[in-house]
């Protein structure tokens, strides 16, 4: 595609917070489920 | 609405708008006023995304949700943190190494230019009709509940984004979100302590949840497999993650927020933060709604929300009914308010045997009030078949009119209009961008000089298009639903092309582009023909695309690019 610049390394990139991204990514997931049983026990509370 | 509250609203949007424009200037070539310079640090990627996704439908109708139908729109919203993971470890990385303008760019590189237009396409027709609803959905409300002239509201609204958005493109949209964003927030938050002031002296904190719990307004999980119900856990963690997998990851006017961040560290880091509060920012605005639905427990609440509709009724054929219904509706709520007290007092002399019979005399009159409510939305609709018989967008704004003191009810409203402006400053922008990058440039070679003059253009004409389709949207009654549809319609197939890209590296651009053609056929009959909540029609979308274009590749070979890494 004529107007594309050159794909190249992208630029310096800087180390993510907790060391690698794979443990980010299992925070967010961490996250998520931990909220879910917060939402379920809210939930059963009322039941 | 009182001069301090003018003032406090004047004073936001042109705060707004003089900064955007202060904070956009010296775009000087295309990757300034596209992308920022790509410049963008974690923070302000992760709040303009926030800002871009909450329009100000999102601020009036989440409360209304929370007071009419509980939390449980929250299961809306589990799939986002699943799909901002998915995207920052593969979208991510590859839009950034080719250093693409728009995400149909990539499409190319990867398939063929055929493919590629299908998906811009798609997308403008979808955007830029939504652009318009954007604009056009709050300045109805506004114009309902406080007699403001619709068509001024639209013209102010859509100007004001205009302004900033055509002045400094993507940098003053980016800075303006920021900002929006902290308006957004102080004017959700102060009205939420007010809410919690607002309740009887007697009733503390824990009472009130007690109270939403009771009355079913805190079902925030629903484990049922259902695929008519529009709301469970399994549509939100499985619909909702391939609905914002698509929004994310292939529409412009998310992908061009992220596109602007210095380095794949800081576009995966607003992404993922974005993942860590959306949802609890969403329950925060359904909860406020639960809380309004306790307020009016201790105050009469109106039997329908939207005065105009109610006004109408009351002139109609059903007035008599209606008037029935009114003083029906004023019974049950002395006896709903007097056995909620009862409940109160069995849970603070701690009986459990009291607290069941209380609470299930309290449900029986819960009941009577939801089917009252229902017979009124009856009479609405007899009475005026295009009328909107739901009146869940008009309940918080009511409420805070009414309720919140003065000053106040200004900058919530300034809130409503932020929220509204960044929204539409995103769409106008990532309407831009696509049009200019893989339209005029692309399709018809007319790129060179004056790029950024063209894409400066090309948003005033999209900002025109868009105040032009609010001005009209009055007039399309229920056409209004299958245009706020249409997201869903063609997102799923967009996805299958990009997932396509991304997972199967064999299949080549004739497989592909055959498959989205057939799959959004399919879409659109399972929309005509079925009852399957919209949320599954971008996993029927996506899984069809895939399907087809492997089936179909043995058959229709060729355009076949590789992009090494893409998988």
């Amino acid at each position: 595609v004529s107007d594309r610049k050159p794909p190249g390394k992208h630029s310096t990139e800087e180390r993510p917070p907790l060391g690698s991204w794979a443990r980010l990514y299992a925070l967010e997931f961490v996250n998520l489920a931990a909220l879910v049983i917060l939402f379920y026990l809210l939930t059963k509370s009322f039941e | 609405m009182s001069s301090l509250d003018w003032v406090v609203l004047a004073g936001s949007l042109v705060f707004i708008v003089v900064y955007g424009v202060w904070r956009g200037r010296g775009s000087k070539d295309l990757d300034g006023y596209l992308l920022a310079g790509r410049r963008m640090r974690w923070y302000t990627i992760a709040l303009s995304i926030m800002a871009t996704q909450a329009s100000a439908i999102t601020f009036l109708s989440a409360p209304g949700l929370g007071y009419a139908d509980g939390v449980r729109f929250v299961q809306f919203y589990l799939g986002l943190p699943i799909a901002m993971v998915v995207l920052c470890a593969t979208a991510v990385p590859i839009y950034h190494r080719l250093k693409v303008y728009t995400a149909y760019e990539y499409l190319e590189n990867r398939f063929d230019l055929k493919t590629r237009s299908i998906a811009a396409v798609l997308f403008l027709i979808q955007r830029g009709l939504a652009a318009g609803l954007t604009i056009y959905a709050p300045s109805l409300i506004l114009s309902v509940l406080l007699g403001w002239n619709i068509y001024w509201t639209n013209l102010v609204i859509g100007v004001l984004v205009i302004i900033y958005t055509t002045s400094g493109g993507t940098k003053a949209v980016g800075y303006t979100h920021f900002l929006q964003m902290l308006i957004i927030m102080s004017g959700m938050g102060l009205a939420f302590a007010l809410i919690l002031r607002a309740l009887p002296a007697e009733l503390g904190f824990g009472d009130a949840v007690f109270v939403a719990g009771e009355m079913g307004r805190l079902n925030a999980i629903d484990f049922s497999f259902d695929p008519n119900n529009r709301y469970t856990f399994w549509s939100g963690i499985i619909g909702g993650f391939f609905l914002q997998l698509s929004y994310f990851g292939t529409d412009q006017s998310q992908v061009g927020r992220y596109l602007t961040g210095r380095s794949v560290t800081q576009s995966r880091l607003g992404l993922l933060f974005n993942g860590f509060i959306k949802v609890p920012m969403q329950f925060a605005i359904l909860f406020l709604g639960a809380m309004v639905f306790v307020f009016y427990q201790f105050v009469a609440p109106p039997v329908f929300f939207n005065p105009v509709e109610e006004q109408k009724l009351r002139e109609g054929v059903h007035a008599e009914e209606f008037a029935g219904l009114e003083e029906r509706h004023q019974e049950v709520f002395e006896v709903k308010q007097q056995r909620i007290r009862n409940l109160l007092s069995a849970r603070r002399a701690g009986d459990p045997g009291a607290i069941v019979a209380a609470g299930a005399e309290l449900k029986q009159t819960v009941r009577e009030a939801e089917e009252i409510r229902t017979r009124t939305a009856e009479l609405i609709r007899a009475n005026d078949p295009q009328a909107n018989a739901s009146d869940t967008n008009y309940i918080f704004l009511n409420f805070v009119i009414h309720f919140l003191p003065i000053g106040v009810v200004g900058l919530v409203l300034a809130a409503i209009f932020a929220a509204s402006m960044s929204s539409t400053a995103a769409e106008l922008n990532a309407l831009a961008s696509t049009s200019f990058v893989d339209v005029q440039k692309r399709i018809f070679g007319r790129g060179g000089g004056g790029e950024v003059r063209a894409s400066r253009f090309l948003t005033v004409l999209w900002g025109a298009f868009a105040i032009a389709f609010a001005e009209y949207a009055s007039r399309l009654g229920s056409l209004i639903e299958a245009v706020n549809i249409l997201g869903s319609l063609v997102y799923g197939t967009i996805l299958g092309i990009f997932m396509v890209a991304f997972l199967f590296r064999r299949v080549g651009g004739n497989a592909v582009f055959t498959a989205a053609v057939l799959a959004e056929i399919a879409v659109v009959c399972c929309f005509l023909f079925t009852g399957i909540s919209f949320l599954w029609y971008n996993v029927i979308g996506c899984v069809l695309v895939a399907v087809l274009s492997l089936l179909l590749q043995p058959v229709l070979p060729g355009s076949q690019k590789e992009i090494a890494g893409a998988a």
